[in-house]
């Protein structure tokens, strides 16, 4: 049995249950990426260049082996293989794919693709960038506890309009970013057996169609009592966008550095970038979300 | 031949010191080095560094599976012809393949800092912003481990370090290591001498006038003068400063009589072993 979504604007066919996508009732008429088990080979991608100790890259293809998990190969922006390890779980396999694996795709589909997570302001959408551990979820989180609606968590693809593209309505949120923000998760299903990560759904808070990128927020901890912004300017925007990239690893032989960098331009172009400095501890994330949209009330 | 020089030790011992004057020492510049500016290689336990190399998250593991995948991202240092420096403060540890979690294949060599744990638990409570009772508490702990919540994200990997003594003895007892130990009261004592002998070791330029420069433009009041006027972004949060005293035998002053006992108590076999204690036992 296969199953069929809608993500990042793309139709899905998949013979994994992808539970965190929005379902369709029907097999859609045109199947754009097609998610298929099937073997993956454990010595590598022939003909591709290793970037990494598990990452193969060619032109046309992307190979990721999480040891103990699953192997994938992703190619032509368009398909997916998944090789689970024996005796893995399907929920440990889903995170990898909806991350790493459907984050190359969206690299072989010409997407710029930034690590963060994009909330939806009027008509339009800001987007919250930064290093793993910087906060994006848990503000995330806090943005739709205040009624915001948000486009995607974690992986946020921009298109040639420099518009941001919907991914699917969920957060994964760790246990004391949780607590935090008094979300109980007992109800909740866990990322993985044995984290303490939780898979949030967001159905009601989701917007399922591109926005124009208003701004770009980059986040920072720092040492700092209070919150600062800081305007980033001219050609400074341009390795700001760059170093915010999903896996800048994934670009290399991928034949797409001139497209990603024309599009890097083109949206540092367009788009308003300012760094913001947060206290790197007690603080309450409702001061961030007010900062934000202080910030953002101003520049406009 | 490994590719990596480790530059290892229990906190507050020395290494970032070290990495001041390593900077200046390799760029060779007018100026002292910026010390929010130190990259003299990402930490051991960087998250960055394992999920660049990885092409994943770390994010999505548990930190046993974690510390599993060490060994590969630093063996992938080996694609690259250039000799990298790495702060480490994990204790050397064995995964239970029976590797080192260091990789005995990436691993070039170690400077392993080792510090009075007498004048180490005033710094160190300082660091953790805790009592010195509870600093020594936790440098006497076998399962002292820095990030080890599993509720939470933190932009490092959790980092085992073991008591004190343990810590020592894992790095300066590591079948086959090539190792070179810097005893801080020598960094401080005998700066030229000590630090000529790390850079000869790391196969840097040593050379007298070279390295005088550098030990100058990282003197402890140099980089203290830094952190008050620009701050230092690799102190912990909430802790007053990160370069303090930069002293050693502090501790005549700092500890009661209790104190002492205790760690003398808790460590005194490597405290002997360093020249920390007389054969008598007597703190020196």
């Amino acid at each position: 049995m296969n199953y069929f979504y809608n993500c990042y604007n793309l139709a899905i066919d998949s013979e994994m249950p992808l539970s965190e996508m929005v379902a369709l009732p029907d097999r859609p008429t045109a199947i754009d990426v097609r998610i298929a088990q099937g073997a993956v080979d454990p010595d590598g991608l022939d003909g591709a260049e290793q970037v990494g100790p598990f990452l193969w890259v060619s032109p046309t293809a992307l190979q990721l082996h999480i040891p103990d998990v699953a192997r994938f190969l992703v190619s032509n922006g368009n398909t997916i293989l998944y090789d689970p390890a024996p005796g893995i779980d399907e929920d440990s396999v889903r995170v990898f794919m909806l991350g790493s694996a459907l984050g190359a795709l969206l690299f072989q589909r010409g997407y710029l693709v930034l690590h963060g997570n994009a909330v939806q302001i009027g008509d339009g959408c800001i987007i919250c960038v930064g290093h793993s551990g910087a906060g994006k979820s848990t503000l995330a989180a806090a943005f739709m506890q205040r009624g915001y609606n948000l486009l995607a968590d974690d992986v946020v693809p921009i298109g040639n309009d420099c518009h941001a593209i919907p991914g699917f309505p969920r957060i994964k949120l760790w246990q004391d970013a949780a607590d935090k923000l008094e979300i109980d998760t007992t109800s909740l299903s866990r990322i993985r057996p044995d984290m303490e990560k939780f898979n949030l759904p967001i159905t009601e808070k989701f917007v399922p169609k591109p926005l124009p990128v208003k701004h770009i927020y980059i986040l920072r901890s720092d040492d700092e009592k209070g919150f600062s912004s800081t305007p980033i300017k001219g050609l400074q925007k341009f390795p700001a966008l760059h170093a915010n990239t999903y896996r800048q690893k994934f670009l290399d032989s991928m034949d797409l550095r001139s497209d990603h960098l024309k599009l890097c331009g083109k949206l540092a172009g367009q788009t308003a970038i300012t760094r913001i400095l947060r206290p790197r501890q007690g603080f309450e994330i409702d001061q961030l979300v007010d900062h934000i949209l202080a910030d953002l009330s101003e520049s406009v | 031949m490994g590719a990596i020089y480790w530059l290892s030790s229990y906190p507050k011992s020395g290494n970032t010191w070290f990495r001041a004057f390593l900077q200046n020492l390799q760029q060779d510049g007018d100026a002292p080095v910026d010390i929010n500016e130190l990259h003299t290689g990402s930490i051991a336990s960087g998250r960055s560094w394992l999920d660049e190399v990885l092409g994943f998250d770390t994010a999505d593991l548990r930190h046993d599976d974690i510390d599993a995948l060490r060994p590969a991202v630093y063996e992938w240092s080996l694609q690259s012809p250039d000799l990298e420096y790495h702060k480490i403060h994990d204790a050397y540890t064995f995964l239970p393949s029976g590797e080192p979690l260091v990789s005995s294949k990436a691993t070039r060599g170690a400077v392993y800092f080792v510090r009075n744990p007498l004048d180490l638990a005033s710094s160190f409570a300082n660091h953790l912003q805790c009592s010195v009772d509870k600093a020594i508490e936790r440098m006497a702990s076998p399962d002292m481990s820095f990030v080890k919540s599993e509720r939470k994200l933190n932009n490092q990997v959790r980092q085992k370090l073991l008591s004190w003594s343990d810590h020592v003895l894992s790095w300066v007892d590591a079948p086959g290591l090539n190792l070179e130990i810097l005893r801080y009261e020598d960094m401080l004592g005998d700066s030229l001498a000590t630090f000529t002998r790390a850079a000869r070791f790391l196969e840097l330029p040593h050379d007298r006038p070279r390295v005088e420069k550098a030990l100058h433009f990282s003197r402890f009041d140099r980089l203290q003068e830094q952190e008050k006027t620009d701050g230092f972004k690799e102190k912990p949060a909430n802790t007053p400063s990160f370069f303090r005293q930069g002293k050693a035998g502090g501790w005549r002053n700092e500890l009661n009589e209790e104190q002492i006992a205790r760690i003398i108590a808790d460590h005194g076999p490597v405290m002997r072993r360093f020249n920390y204690l007389d054969q008598s036992g007597v703190p020196q």
